[in-house]
């Protein structure tokens, strides 16, 4: 399909085409041919253009000879009018992202398509989309935008089903900073950089396909105000209303809309995390959900997160014996299991929690009264998190005739509120 | 026989040290004190009861997986109650039949191995603070009286000297009553104290304050 570019081709449509000193005469048969893209981050620094001309409709795109796809005419092009007729195709270089049937000539996109082990049906046009950030590219049907709020959905959709059906017990604020563990940004930023997913020096149709396009934030720039806006939801944020209206996180401000990043300037991490869920919504349209659902516990449930280190108690004590008043349990009493050089500048103590005969927590410290807070902190960890043996996640059932393996999951009265 | 006798001598040592200097005094033999007095019994998991070579299973204490779910915690529906359960059962009969070594007696770090359930045995570890009933004693005219006194003079009637009369606890008291303008004042001197620390206290605390949040984050 020929691709017109919206806004982002230059007033330097008419003139000539800037003058390129090849380094060999092998090079210079290359570029008639077209078939090659300029690595070098000077060559391609020469080629940003970035004035926007207003009337975008008729322009013509200079397609590779190789690729075979110029000389057929597009639909597009052919329902912009006869004016496109007396207007040069437009250099590859002016494209503001590269061309999707480049995508098949990208040995990078060959490279990561088996690297993550997507099956060949798989199409690199869509592989080659998911690599454009918006701030590259700002036509929605060639950016990854749309997708990438898909891939969100459902990223933040499956970890999260996953995190409550595993621990049902766990506190609000635990799951949240969990799920952002599991698939916050940073993680995503780290999830992108093991897949070997290499940044463009400058966005460009020129680029290889394979590399990651977005308009870098130069070092030393103020972040822009899109990224910048703290907008609360709401001035009263409850726990309800983190749950019910929030993002995934339970982020205390509204994150930027994919579609607000257009022509902004974002660093990297915004631009590999938008990567990262684009692929997750390309992979759910083009390949389905089962796929899908095993991409993501192959590349993401498989990541290890110690729950227990997230948690925060302020009063381990007081909520330790809330918490057998509630369920009724005998009262919490702290025991001394062991004790070594009391007298001495570094002595430990070993304080068990105990209700009636059972042992709920230990733990240890260098007084008895940090001993005792530390087993009532884990004991309250023993608590809440609590794993079932079986696990069936709602997910799971997506399509399936046969329901017979569906075991009901354990739903907890909540967490401890003093 | 020279165990049974070392080991007398080390349960015979008085509990509390003195904080006196210690005075050399020599009653003892050198080679008694550096090898013989040394020598104590085996721990119990490591001296099998049978010739025949065995497995032994000994890793260092630790503290439990905060994973690993505590009978008490576990659901009434899920199936990790029978197997502890059989555990438990196993451990008892295990622990009836074997005598417990002294040195692996309940107080010592052996007398809980952390690979096993709690041996069942009537004596607990010792609490730390004695359990208490909390007794609801006060009726409604002691707890205006209670307020009435310390609404007078707050400064006689302080929080500690109600707590004795009224047979509750400081908390309760400063419950019922709050005088704000006391509380002003006390926290006014304590800044005031706090004004005169000089820099190394001053550090001193912070830290303390900083390691106690410490305590329910990285248990």
């Amino acid at each position: 399909m020929k691709r017109i570019p919206v806004s982002r081709c230059a007033s330097q449509l008419l003139a000539q085409p800037l003058p390129r000193r090849p380094s060999c005469p092998y090079a210079t048969a290359k570029t008639t041919r077209r078939s090659i893209t300029p690595h070098n981050h000077r060559i391609q620094a020469r080629f940003q253009s970035t004035a926007a001309i207003q009337h975008d409709g008729e322009l013509e795109v200079e397609l590779p000879e190789a690729a075979g796809i110029a000389s057929t005419p597009s639909s597009r092009s052919a329902s912009r009018g006869p004016r496109a007729a007396y207007l040069k195709p437009l250099p590859l270089e002016q494209l503001p992202s590269p061309h999707p049937s480049a995508a098949e000539r990208s040995t990078k996109l060959h490279a990561l398509r088996s690297r993550l082990s997507l099956p060949p049906r798989f199409p690199l046009q869509a592989l080659a989309r998911t690599l454009v950030h918006p701030s590259a590219d700002p036509n929605p049907a060639f950016n990854n935008a749309s997708l990438s709020i898909l891939g969100r959905h459902l990223l933040g959709y499956y970890t999260s089903e996953w995190l409550l059906c595993n621990y049902p017990r766990l506190p609000m604020p635990v799951v949240f900073a969990a799920v952002e563990a599991y698939i916050g940004p940073k993680a995503l930023a780290t999830v992108a950089g093991e897949w070997g997913i290499e940044a463009a020096a400058e966005p460009g149709g020129e680029v290889d396909s394979g590399l990651l396009q977005f308009k870098r934030l130069k070092s030393g720039d103020e972040l822009p105000a899109a990224l910048r806006r703290q907008a609360p939801w709401k001035w009263n944020v409850t726990t309800t209303h983190k749950i019910m209206t929030t993002d995934e996180f339970g982020s205390s401000n509204a994150p930027p809309s994919p579609h607000a990043l257009q022509k902004t300037p974002v660093p990297m991490e915004e631009a590999a995390q938008s990567f990262v869920r684009a692929l997750i919504g390309a992979l759910h349209v083009h390949l389905g959900s089962p796929l899908v659902k095993r991409f993501f516990r192959d590349h993401f449930l498989s990541r290890h997160l110690d729950i227990s280190t997230l948690f925060d108690f302020r009063t381990p004590t007081r909520d330790l014996s809330r918490l057998c008043a509630r369920e009724g349990f005998e009262g919490p009493v702290a025991r001394l299991v062991s004790e070594t050089g009391r007298l001495s500048r570094h002595p430990v103590f070993v304080v068990g929690v105990y209700s009636g005969k059972d042992k709920l927590g230990e733990g240890a410290g260098s007084s008895l009264d940090e001993a005792r807070t530390r087993a009532a902190a884990a004991a309250l960890k023993a608590w809440y998190l609590y794993k079932p043996v079986e696990v069936t996640v709602p997910s799971s059932m997506e399509g399936e005739l046969d329901t017979s393996k569906w075991r009901p999951n354990l739903i907890d009265c909540g967490e401890v509120i003093v | 026989m020279s165990t049974c006798k070392s080991l007398l001598r080390i349960c015979l040592r008085p509990q509390q040290p003195s904080l006196l200097p210690r005075v050399h005094c020599r009653h003892e033999s050198t080679t008694r004190r550096h090898q013989k007095l040394l020598a104590l019994p085996e721990a119990p998991s490591y001296t099998s009861d049978r010739s025949a070579p065995t497995l032994i299973f000994n890793p260092p204490s630790s503290a439990p997986n905060v994973y690993h779910t505590p009978l008490k915690f576990l659901p009434k529906d899920d199936k990790r109650r029978q197997l502890y359960a059989a555990a438990q059962r196993y451990a008892t009969t295990t622990a009836h039949r074997r005598q417990t070594s002294p040195v692996a007696m309940p107080g010592t770090p052996l007398s809980a191995p952390s690979f096993l359930p709690p041996r069942p045995s009537a004596s607990l570890p010792a609490p730390l603070r004695q359990p208490y009933e909390k007794r609801y004693h006060l009726t409604a005219q002691e707890i205006e009286e209670i307020r009435q006194l310390r609404l007078s003079d707050p400064d006689k009637w302080t929080r500690v000297r109600l707590a004795e009369k009224f047979g509750c606890s400081q908390f309760f008291v400063g419950m019922i009553v709050k005088v704000p303008e006391k509380a002003e004042k006390v926290s006014a001197e304590h800044e005031a104290a706090r004004r005169k620390w000089g820099q190394r206290r001053r550090t001193a605390r912070e830290d303390r304050e900083r390691r106690k949040v410490l305590w329910g984050r990285d248990a």
